[in-house]
């Protein structure tokens, strides 16, 4: 029940994994207990860095949003991104344009391969 | 036993009952109405699992409904297949026990969280009209049979999707759906006609055997590839797929996985047993395979920028049915070659197999832990929610597992799934291999923003009154997270007994056929 | 040729009901092609299973011994026809909802599940 799987090329072990999962997070676990424990709790010791500012107090502020999680990686990618989403326009029309094309394209290519 | 024979028809009777007997059981109140989906759902469950154990003993279960005995497939010396027959091998009996895994925890869940709202012994109804028409795909033997269950199923969604009216976004949901849906199965209608003209029989096997490649065949092959790619989700025809899943009430999400599921079944049946070798060139497992490919990269490309949970997943639902479209194509491929065969196509299907399981399991747990969040705070938006991991620790546990699942990380079952898929198209196009790597990653970064926006943060004061979720609802998730944890931890086990025999089914078309030509009394 | 004119005839109507689903914007039109597509599938299955000069295929109300046309299509096409029915009820009942939350039918406008 616990053996490997055998891919052709290679094989997987859970037992193997996990093993060197714990003692990774053993060592981990270990290195977080090294901390100081003398600070004050609920003071400015134990409160975030906010570039200086003073924290707000209610979490919606200081949060991020997720439409600019991966802001960057969408600016960078915009031509393409452009494109794609123009394709999704939710039009009914399109929906069922792009099916008929596909079925077109496929039934006249596999006709003639 | 003499009960275990009729296994196949009750494994349809008994949804058909529980939606036609639930306005009956709704007049007794709401607690009766929920004990009857829940029992109905486990014994849904239990009988598929009982057709997995009879065809792992016995082989191909056989089932011809109105004859004197329930396997006399051809009566009195007949050269074709009469009547309706269910056919179940080990791969339609994989596929069942997945789908109705999916469908007990979706019920459980549903009871609690659809509790606010009003016209509920429809909503039953319609659910187990859902499950049988699901069922009923995978279990038949015959091409008519399976465009009604399809019909029954895509009707059956097209209500449950719309559930909530009073949403006009819901409502445009299901209609987008319902224009796409209809025209496809009017197109596998008339290619299950043309098969029909052609041969004389309905039945898969009795067409398989006396299949030969014409011009009309190959359209059949093409309408038929095309229309049941489309009930998947694969790419260009998948854009209903983000809508509707995210406009359906989480419990409905998760049946429409196992839903969508069994389309993929049907359209692995028509390639692998119904046309098998004679299907010529090598010209639909190539369109198989770049329908995957482009599924599995634009799903995910379009996953990454989304705000709104559930159409996020809705998005991932593409790029991971890419993947078994791309799996699948490859053993497709290999299947008049049996060096490479033995190379790698049997463990692109083993792949491929395995991971419609994870792929049911993970993705229904993640549709309910967003239907839990959206129980809990009302809203779907990812802009809105954050910090809930303090509030709803075993929802965000268990999304954990979830969203590590479907991303491939070691030690969960996606990662065994996706490793055998990468190894395997490896050998055949390195660009397969490197183009799943790159969706993984993709999928990756987009649930760490789930998490990290949704479960992680400061803390809001307008979620300050968040709870966690009721306990059914809780059980319906847990469900999900044994298996998932089960197939996670054995792999092998898993792969050997239920993986295995399904993949040899499925190649074995000569063992589909005789299962009803060859025998008689 | 003239056999083969039934044939002809579906792949007309099924070419009007798709570009009425592709070209209009009216979602009541649209719904109407839908129903020729249906209907185009009916005839189809129904044209299948003449056979020339045949007669119904009920034994005793046919006249002598004759060809009779295939029954199985016309069973096919009755729960096609039941199937094409309940659908068509649904997208109507559809379209209702959706003109009374968008108060309009044009498709142009019913888009606000995009990108």
């Amino acid at each position: 029940m616990w053996s490997k799987v055998y891919s052709g090329f290679g094989y997987w072990d859970v037992i193997s994994w996990l093993i060197f999962f714990l003692i990774a997070s053993f060592f981990a676990l270990w290195l977080r207990s090294l901390g100081r424990r003398d600070y004050k709790e609920g003071t400015e010791q134990d409160e975030i860095y906010w570039s200086g500012n003073p924290v707000p107090e209610d979490g919606s502020e200081i949060t991020v949003p997720a439409s600019s999680a991966y802001w960057g990686f969408r600016k960078a990618l915009e031509s393409y991104y452009s494109i794609l989403t123009n394709i999704h326009s939710g039009h009914m029309r399109d929906y069922v344009g792009y099916f008929v094309i596909t079925a077109a394209v496929i039934a006249a290519l596999i006709l003639i391969v | 036993m003499s009960w275990q024979e009729h296994l196949p028809a009750m494994i349809l009777a008994i949804p058909l009952l529980g939606a036609f007997a639930t306005p009956l059981f709704s007049l007794g109140g709401k607690t009766l109405r929920n004990v009857w989906m829940v029992s109905i759902s486990f014994i849904t469950m239990i009988v598929a699992f009982l057709i997995w154990r009879t065809v792992t003993v016995n082989g191909v279960l056989v089932y011809v409904m109105g004859a004197e005995t329930a396997t006399l497939a051809l009566p009195s010396g007949m050269a074709y297949p009469v009547r309706i027959i269910l056919e179940i091998d080990a791969f339609s009996a994989f596929m069942a026990l997945a789908g109705s895994i999916a469908s007990f925890a979706g019920a459980m869940y549903s009871i609690h969280f659809m509790d606010r709202f009003s016209g509920l012994s429809r909503f039953t109804s319609l659910y187990f009209l859902q499950t049988a028409g699901m069922l009923g795909m995978m279990v038949t033997g015959d091409l008519f049979n399976f465009f009604v269950f399809l019909e029954i199923s895509s009707v059956a969604s097209f209500g449950l999707v719309a559930f909530w009216r009073d949403r006009p976004e819901s409502v445009e949901a299901s209609f987008k759906y319902m224009l796409v849906s209809q025209l496809s199965a009017m197109m596998v209608l008339i290619a299950i006609g043309s098969l029909y003209g052609r041969y004389n029989a309905l039945n898969m096997a009795g067409i398989a055997s006396m299949l030969h490649l014409g011009v009309v065949e190959k359209l059949v092959l093409a309408f038929l590839v095309v229309a049941l790619a489309m009930k998947c989700g694969a790419f260009p025809m998948h854009m209903w797929m983000p809508d509707a899943y995210a406009e359906a009430p989480a419990g409905v999400t998760c049946l429409l996985v196992a839903v969508s599921q069994a389309s993929l079944y049907g359209l692995m049946r028509v390639c692998y047993t119904l046309y098998g070798t004679t299907m010529g060139s090598s010209f639909v497992p190539w369109v198989i395979i770049v329908l995957g490919m482009a599924s599995m990269f634009f799903g995910v490309s379009m996953a990454v920028v989304q705000h709104e949970v559930k159409r996020l997943m809705g998005y991932h639902s593409i790029s991971q049915v890419g993947y078994m479209l791309l799996a699948l194509g490859v053993g497709l491929l290999s299947l008049g070659n049996p060096q490479t065969m033995a190379d790698y196509g049997f463990m692109a299907m083993k792949g491929g197999i395995y991971h419609i399981f994870n792929y049911t399991m993970y993705k229904g747990l993640l549709f309910l832990t967003a239907g839990s969040l959206y129980y809990a705070t009302g809203t779907r938006d990812l802009d809105k929610l954050g910090g809930l991991a303090r509030r709803m620790p075993y929802t965000t546990f268990m999304f954990v597992i979830a969203a590590a699942a479907i991303s491939g990380l070691p030690p969960f079952n996606g990662f065994v799934s996706k490793l055998l898929i990468y190894e395997s198209t490896f050998a055949l196009h390195p660009f397969l291999a490197v183009a799943a790597l790159v969706t993984s990653v993709l999928t990756l970064a987009s649930f760490v923003k789930v998490f990290q926006t949704a479960f992680l943060g400061p803390e809001k004061k307008c979620y300050a009154s968040v709870s966690e979720v009721p306990a059914s609802m809780l059980m319906g998730m847990a469900l999900l997270t044994i298996v998932i944890l089960g197939l996670s931890l054995f792999p092998s086990w898993v792969l050997s007994n239920l993986v295995e025999p399904a993949a040899k089914a499925l190649v074995d078309q000569s063992g589909y056929i005789g299962a009803i030509m060859g025998g008689g009394l | 040729m003239i056999g083969n004119a039934p044939f002809l005839i579906v792949g007309v109507l099924f070419l009007m009901g798709l570009i009425a689903v592709l070209t209009e914007k009216n979602l009541v039109k649209i719904a109407i092609g839908i129903s020729i597509i249906e209907s185009a599938t009916n005839m189809f299955l129904i044209v299948l299973g003449y056979r020339t000069g045949g007669t119904v295929p009920v034994r005793f109300l046919a006249a002598g011994e004759g060809v009779m046309v295939l029954p199985t299509p016309q069973a096919l096409t009755l729960t096609a026809i039941v199937i094409a029915l309940a659908t068509t009820a649904l997208m109507l009942s559809l379209i209702m909802l959706l003109y009374r939350h968008y108060g309009t039918l044009n498709i142009d406008e019913i888009r606000r599940l995009r990108g």
